[in-house]
């Protein structure tokens, strides 16, 4: 596998990571036996600006690895740094977007006090508000910013929620099949829309998705976790240009090159 | 609500008294003292100037609104408490579910012998059993509000007191509203009870006084009363919630779960 070096000093850094959960039987934590192992010994790095697709059959971590970068849980085995320094909890500058926007967002918050609940705190009124509405403005959310999310549709709800990460002028941001609940036609949109914010805000992305053309759409590399429990199969950087396109894009022999490599990677049976 | 369906509801009632009324009045009913319904009415006349009806009313309203609010208060506080906290919910949980199903009106006796015919008594009635209903729904609503909210709050770094007071709070608040409402019920019954035993005043003991007096129009036309208390206060507090939680509160699913009682 070819490595391509990269100058500027990589966002996240993965030395021989793993997770394992210690299995508990009547409340007591068993020793040795007892534990399931989730992720073994991963080893990547995430360069700045860049989009890493993780792809991967159901039951091979990849959540479970999107909780590590964000310090919502802290790996078992290995070294993960952020910015150089060891992950402990979460981190200034990163934002995730998760699945299950309903869950994720407060149903009693209007669109626009949802997307200042990380901020409100930090900034001044009128600055919590110009960021809120240029980050509503980012996803085409301005003239929702007084709805309630009930209101809305589910992407449009998944728009809210991908605007409060952004109003938190992230470096990164960490998405957990972001796009799996919705319609083909509203996923194709959002795609093009992460790649347009991801144009403008610069930021990083680590984007999970078990959908194989997805991985190859968005990402500059994607990675591949295969088995149980999850390895890296593979880290493949995907040559194609930008901007991408729905229809032309995906016609292109190399992006259908990799969407066959990335099928292999991941295995005929997970 | 419809206009249609409130004029069909009202016919319903409508139906249910012209029955009363045949069975009274065409002596298939041979009770010396159940009254007809037009009977009940024309006694309410007698509410005004020879009883104290509006201040009766008041008494029981207040009393009922006082033990309520103190129930709401202790309910809220230890509900938010055995919510949050492993360690209170391992010490005091067994204690709460032995002492919730103990039957209200049993406390009667107990509260007469501490506090007298008193309203003290009446408060001591109306608080204990009040506060159930709020303490177990404020708990409830707290440990259901999504595990995924807490994540988000971790996210975005927001801290401890910020996470429970902006996200866990109002995640509860349709439960803890609901709780309110049962507990709103529970206030006025056991005011009437505790006003029928433990203190003489109010609606509780009017409806006593007019039975012993043999005067079952009287008696009737205050219960009459009683319910309609009991329908005012439970509107008066959805109206409150729509109020003080319009986001929550308006959403299809809270109104379907937060009117189910």
């Amino acid at each position: 596998m070819t490595r391509v070096v990269r100058a500027s000093m990589p966002i996240f850094e993965l030395d021989k990571v793993s997770l394992a959960y210690a299995m508990t039987s009547g409340g007591r934590a068993r020793e040795r036996d007892g534990r399931r192992e989730v992720l073994h010994e991963l080893t990547f790095s995430v360069g700045a600006g860049e989009i890493l697709t993780i792809c991967g059959a159901s039951g091979t971590g990849k959540t479970s690895l999107l909780r590590i970068l964000a310090g919502l849980t802290p790996q078992s085995g290995g070294e993960a740094r952020f910015r150089g320094a060891a992950i402990a909890g979460p981190s200034e500058g990163i934002a995730l977007v998760f699945q299950d926007y309903s869950n994720a967002l407060l149903q009693w918050r209007t669109v626009a006090r949802n997307v200042a609940l990380g901020i409100e705190r930090r900034a001044a009124g009128a600055d919590v508000r110009r960021r809120v509405a240029d980050a509503l403005r980012l996803v085409g959310l301005e003239n929702n910013a007084d709805d309630y999310p009930w209101q809305l549709s589910g992407g449009m709800q998944q728009r809210v929620q991908i605007a409060r990460a952004l109003a938190l002028a992230p470096s990164v941001l960490l998405m957990d099949e972001p796009f799996a609940a919705l319609d083909a036609m509203t996923k194709a949109s959002l795609q093009d829309e992460l790649l347009r914010v991801r144009q403008e805000t610069g930021a990083s992305v680590v984007f999970i998705t078990h959908d194989i053309e997805e991985a190859v759409y968005l990402g500059d590399r994607v990675a591949v976790l295969r088995g149980s429990p999850g390895r890296l199969a593979a880290v493949l950087d995907v040559p194609l240009a930008q901007p991408r396109e729905q229809v032309t894009t995906r016609e292109q022999p190399a992006f259908l090159a990799l969407r066959h490599k990335v099928h292999d990677a991941i295995g005929r049976r997970a | 609500m419809s206009a249609a369906r409130t004029l069909r509801g009202l016919g319903g009632i409508a139906l249910v008294l012209l029955a009363w009324q045949g069975v009274v009045g065409s002596g298939l009913a041979t009770y010396d003292y159940l009254p007809s319904p037009v009977a009940i009415a024309a006694s309410v006349p007698e509410l005004f100037y020879d009883r104290g009806v509006i201040g009766e009313t008041l008494h029981t309203l207040g009393a009922t609104l006082a033990g309520w609010g103190i129930a709401v208060a202790i309910g809220l506080v230890l509900g938010a408490l055995l919510g949050f906290s492993p360690i209170a919910r391992a010490w005091g949980l067994a204690s709460v579910e032995l002492l919730r199903p103990m039957p209200a009106v049993a406390l009667v006796p107990a509260a007469m012998l501490l506090f007298g015919f008193s309203i003290a008594t009446e408060l001591v009635v109306i608080v204990i059993p009040t506060i159930w209903p709020v303490l177990v729904s404020t708990m409830r609503g707290i440990m259901a509000a999504p595990a995924r909210l807490e994540d988000v709050a971790r996210t975005l770094r927001l801290g401890r007191i910020e996470t429970i007071r902006k996200v866990l709070l109002p995640a509860a608040a349709p439960a803890v509203l609901v709780g309110c409402r049962l507990a709103m019920s529970t206030a006025l019954v056991l005011a009437v009870v505790a006003e029928m035993i433990g203190n003489p005043e109010g609606i509780g003991y009017a409806v006593v006084r007019e039975a012993q007096a043999l005067h079952p129009d009287l008696m009737f036309a205050y219960v009459l009363i009683a319910g309609m208390l009991g329908v005012l206060l439970n509107a008066g507090l959805v109206a409150l919630g729509r109020l003080l939680l319009p986001g929550a509160f308006n959403r299809p699913s809270a109104v379907a779960s937060a009117s189910a009682p």
